[in-house]
């Protein structure tokens, strides 16, 4: 019994010891991405109009650092997504594609930036397929914590 | 962070606080107690065998058998055994599993059936492990680098599963196993024919298993931000369905024994609907919702075939073993058709794959390995190498990792010296040699490549031809102190991993998960070092064990997500990329059993492990798929009564601590409890019993998320209230 206490004593201490704590702050917090500002676009439900070149704008936040962005413009002709948002909006009956839009396009962030006011010009080719289509917008931080918003928007 | 540390703090009290309690309950007088000897089907191993192994093994080693299984029955191999501290999963929904030694799983981890390693896809998340559980009698599991023993890879630690036992002579029987799960509506049956005469023998299963959807006590989970509504609470399309068959036979006499093993592993799985592919869907309710049975896309369909050849026989003071084997793992993953990047919207005609194949992986595995055990005053030397050569095709409308072929050859000599009754020492030394071989792949679709200002359309390459070798020295050295009922070891070891075709050469999308991952060719071969101890205290009314481990990584091979996003095949999802870092880890297992009455016990189990990125992009942060402490509580009560053989009555609590140390993509875990509650007996009817075994898992029907589960990233929570049946008819047919 004696020899069983004498271990149990070592056993306490070895837990005690290890449970010294050193850590450093490691960042555990998605970046944000805001799309209810007064200029925000496009934002759930919106339509572009195919010939032309319209401006993407958006708030970005982080608690540290932001990373970069990529946008992502691909047909649901389909039906297949819905999107991150509350509200849904009118869609077109189910057809099959012929030419639809494809773009994916990343884009910097200035280092080191908490806040920022992303801008990019994006042309509808005159030639693709009107419908409902997906507009995703991926944000990441610095240490590689991603947010996403998926909204639906029409081509016409 | 104040907040962090707070909780820090918590666990340590709770684990201090467990110790005292510990030894209050030690003070208390021991009862007469005898261990009893656990009957297996057709033969006794008396717990002793078990026991002198672990007392002269410097590894940590658990040891179960059928009959721990049986009462702790899950959908499949390791969430049956994850009772044991330590011993975790990456579960894949109901009928799939992963094993997570210590928080280490995929190519870390190895499974080893009747001395033949397991070669699947190890690497992927959502790849079950291809082993039928019904078919497994005694299972070793090694929590600590076992690379001396079987090379690359074991850095984690190491499954054993151990070969049947022999039938008796002249003997001719079988066994019925029934199984239900009212979770899953699974129905699951194995029936097992054996016979030998004097030398000859053979052994031969068959097993089916059928399930449907899992259910969660929840009607909507939430897919990232994607609110997906769930119908009568079935997680849509998780259902499934397995078919097994195995075969050993051959000869066993005076000098020599040969065994021939046959088995074929075959499942069919779907995934949840609503993840798969390059965000949240939308799918076809009605279709889906129809059935709760119906496999429809996603899916998995995996064959496993085993051919292996194990002899055995002595010369003079020599046993020698050699075997060879074969292995073919074929992977199907079917989903539609969904272009990405610059793929045409529709799929082209004239492909050469099918259009729902999404990817297909098929590996061939020939292996040979022979050993010379042999004992030179006190010590008891083994001798052996192995030899390993796999070709990997790859197939399907989308591309992950390339095709390749690897050759991998090993040499260990290990030495076991008996100092006196009480000392032992082991020592070990092994060199490896590894080739790995990929091949190019262009997509089979064009993408604008933007130069100059001039926009080109061209093939791109995924993966380029690539040669890479290695070479290691590992090492262990151990020793064991077994002065009368406490025993001490001590273990010291390196390990090393050879990098895998998907940590050099991936570039593709992860359609669970939604992102791009990238191999990185620099990487060198992953090395472990690591500190294990072992007490076990053992008297006739109270147990305990405790196995601390410190562990370090001068190299861990870690897919580091990056900031970026991928524009081409990636369609614009972040980028992962592989990276190595220094790693340092440590962690306990605790286990302790104490007996109240004869036939009235608690045991309590409980584990601990911390992982810390000590350099790289993640410097500061965990590893991924770290399981959060825990501490199981049981209680076990085994009456005597008339009619039953070895009655029991048993409940568990397993309280699982939130996880808050995170690495990206993952997300914190809350806290859990969980109940479980078991009963059964064996009733004797004539020479045989049959035994029945009722579990109830998840009593309160609680909704919890497991940190480790493959569909944790997607907040899929753990299937609610089941009830588990399970029964064993044995039979014998005298000759």
């Amino acid at each position: 019994m004696k020899q069983l206490k004498l271990l149990m004593a070592i056993l306490a201490l070895t837990f005690i010891s290890s449970c010294s704590s050193d850590k450093a702050e490691i960042d555990t917090e998605y970046p944000v991405i805001d799309i209810t500002g007064t200029n925000a676009f496009p934002i759930q439900c919106n339509t572009i109009e195919r010939g032309k070149t319209f401006t993407f704008k958006a708030t970005f936040n982080d608690n540290v650092a932001l990373g970069s962005y990529s946008l992502d413009i691909h047909h649901n002709f389909d039906h297949h997504t819905h999107s991150t948002e509350v509200t849904t909006c009118e869609m077109e009956a189910v057809k099959s594609p012929v030419k639809p839009m494809l773009f994916i396009n990343n884009y910097t962030i200035p280092n080191g930036v908490k806040t920022y006011e992303a801008t990019a010009q994006i042309t509808v080719p005159a030639d693709v397929d009107p419908g409902d289509y997906h507009f995703m917008i991926r944000l990441t931080d610095k240490e590689g914590w991603q947010t996403l918003k998926g909204l639906s928007i029409k081509i016409l | 962070m104040k907040n962090a540390l707070s909780i820090y703090w918590k666990y340590c009290f709770l684990l201090i606080s467990l110790l005292i309690t510990t030894e209050a309950v030690s003070q208390n007088k021991p009862s007469e107690k005898k261990p009893e000897i656990k009957e297996l089907d057709e033969v006794l191993i008396s717990n002793n065998a078990v026991q002198k192994n672990k007392k002269e093994e410097s590894l940590n080693v658990e040891t179960v058998n059928n009959s721990f299984i049986q009462r702790n029955l899950g959908g499949s191999l390791m969430q049956s055994l994850q009772k044991l501290p330590g011993v975790k999963t990456i579960s894949i929904g109901s009928g799939g599993s992963k094993p997570l030694i210590r928080g280490l799983s995929f190519n870390q981890v190895i499974v080893v059936e009747n001395g033949l390693k397991h070669e699947g896809q190890q690497w992927g998340a959502d790849h079950g492990l291809e082993i039928d559980q019904y078919a497994v009698n005694r299972v070793e599991i090694i929590k600590g680098p076992s690379s001396f023993i079987y090379g690359s890879d074991a850095v984690g630690g190491a499954i054993n599963i151990k070969p049947l036992p022999l039938p008796l002579q002249n003997t001719f029987g079988g066994s019925v196993d029934l199984t239900g799960k009212s979770n899953n509506a699974q129905l699951g049956s194995s029936i097992n024919l054996f016979g030998r005469n004097k030398n000859w023998f053979f052994d031969s299963r068959v097993t089916t298993m059928d399930y449907g959807d899992y259910r969660v006590p929840t009607d909507v989970v939430h897919v990232y931000s994607y609110a997906v509504p769930l119908y009568k609470n079935h997680l849509r399309n998780t259902a499934g369905k397995e078919l097994d068959f195995h075969l050993s036979t051959g000869y066993s006499g005076e000098h020599l024994k040969s065994v021939f093993y046959f088995s074929n592993v075959h499942t069919k799985s779907g995934f949840f609907a609503n993840a798969h592919g390059l965000e949240p869907r939308n799918v076809d309710l009605e279709l889906h919702d129809k059935s709760s049975r119906d496999i429809l896309m996603p899916y998995q369909q995996v064959n496993h075939l085993k051919v292996s050849n194990t002899t055995s026989f002595r010369l003079g003071n020599h046993a020698f073993e050699t075997q060879i084997g074969f292995q073919n793992n074929f992977r199907r993953e079917y989903s539609h058709y969904v272009n990405h990047g610059y793929m045409p919207p529709i799929y082209p005609e004239d492909m050469y794959a099918p259009q729902d194949l999404e990817r297909q992986y098929d590996k061939d595995v020939w292996s040979f390995s022979a050993k010379d055990e042999f004992r030179i005053q006190n010590h008891q030397i083994t001798v052996g190498s192995n030899v390993v050569f796999q070709q990997n095709e790859i197939g399907g409308w989308s591309f992950l990792i390339p095709s390749f072929t690897q050759f991998n050859a090993g040499l260990f000599a290990y030495d076991k010296i008996e100092l006196n009754e009480k000392w032992f020492l082991n020592g070990a030394v092994r060199y490896d040699y590894g080739k790995i071989k990929m091949k190019s792949y262009y997509d089979w679709f064009q993408s604008p490549v933007s130069e100059n200002n001039q926009t080109e359309l061209e093939y791109l390459q995924r993966s380029q031809d690539l040669t890479k070798t290695f070479d290691s020295f590992t090492w262990s050295i151990g020793a064991n102190y077994n002065p009368g009922k406490l025993s001490l070891k001590a273990n010291l070891g390196s390990s090393f991993r050879m990098p895998i075709a998907k940590e050099l050469a991936s570039n593709g999308v992860n359609y669970h998960y939604f992102r791009f991952e990238k191999g990185n060719p620099n990487l060198d071969a992953e090395r472990s070092y690591q500190l294990d101890l072992g007490m076990e205290w053992k008297a006739q009314n109270f147990s305990f064990q405790l196995t601390p481990f410190v562990n370090y990584f001068p190299n861990f091979i870690y897919l580091n997500p990056t900031s970026a996003h991928d524009i081409y095949y990636g369609a614009g999802n972040q980028v992962f990329e592989y990276e190595q870092s220094k790693v340092f880890r440590y962690g306990a297992e605790f286990q302790t059993r104490y007996y109240f009455l004869k036939s009235l016990s608690a045991e309590i189990g409980a584990e601990y492990l911390y992982s810390e990125q000590k350099s790289g992009s993640k410097k500061g942060y965990t590893l991924p798929f770290s399981p959060p402490p825990s501490v199981l509580f049981g209680l076990n009560y085994e009456p005597q009564i008339p009619f039953l053989k070895e009655p029991y009555f048993s409940v568990d609590y397993r309280f699982t601590a939130q996880q808050n140390n995170i690495v990206p993509p993952e997300k914190k875990t809350a806290e859990s409890h969980v109940f479980n509650v078991a009963f059964g007996s064996k009733v004797k009817t004539g020479k045989q019993d049959i035994s029945i075994n009722i579990q109830i898992q998840n009593l309160f029907n609680t909704r919890y998320l497991n940190h480790t589960s493959f569909y944790r990233l997607i907040e899929l929570p753990e299937a609610g209230r089941n009830i588990i049946v399970s029964m064993k008819i044995p039979f014998s047919v005298s000759r």
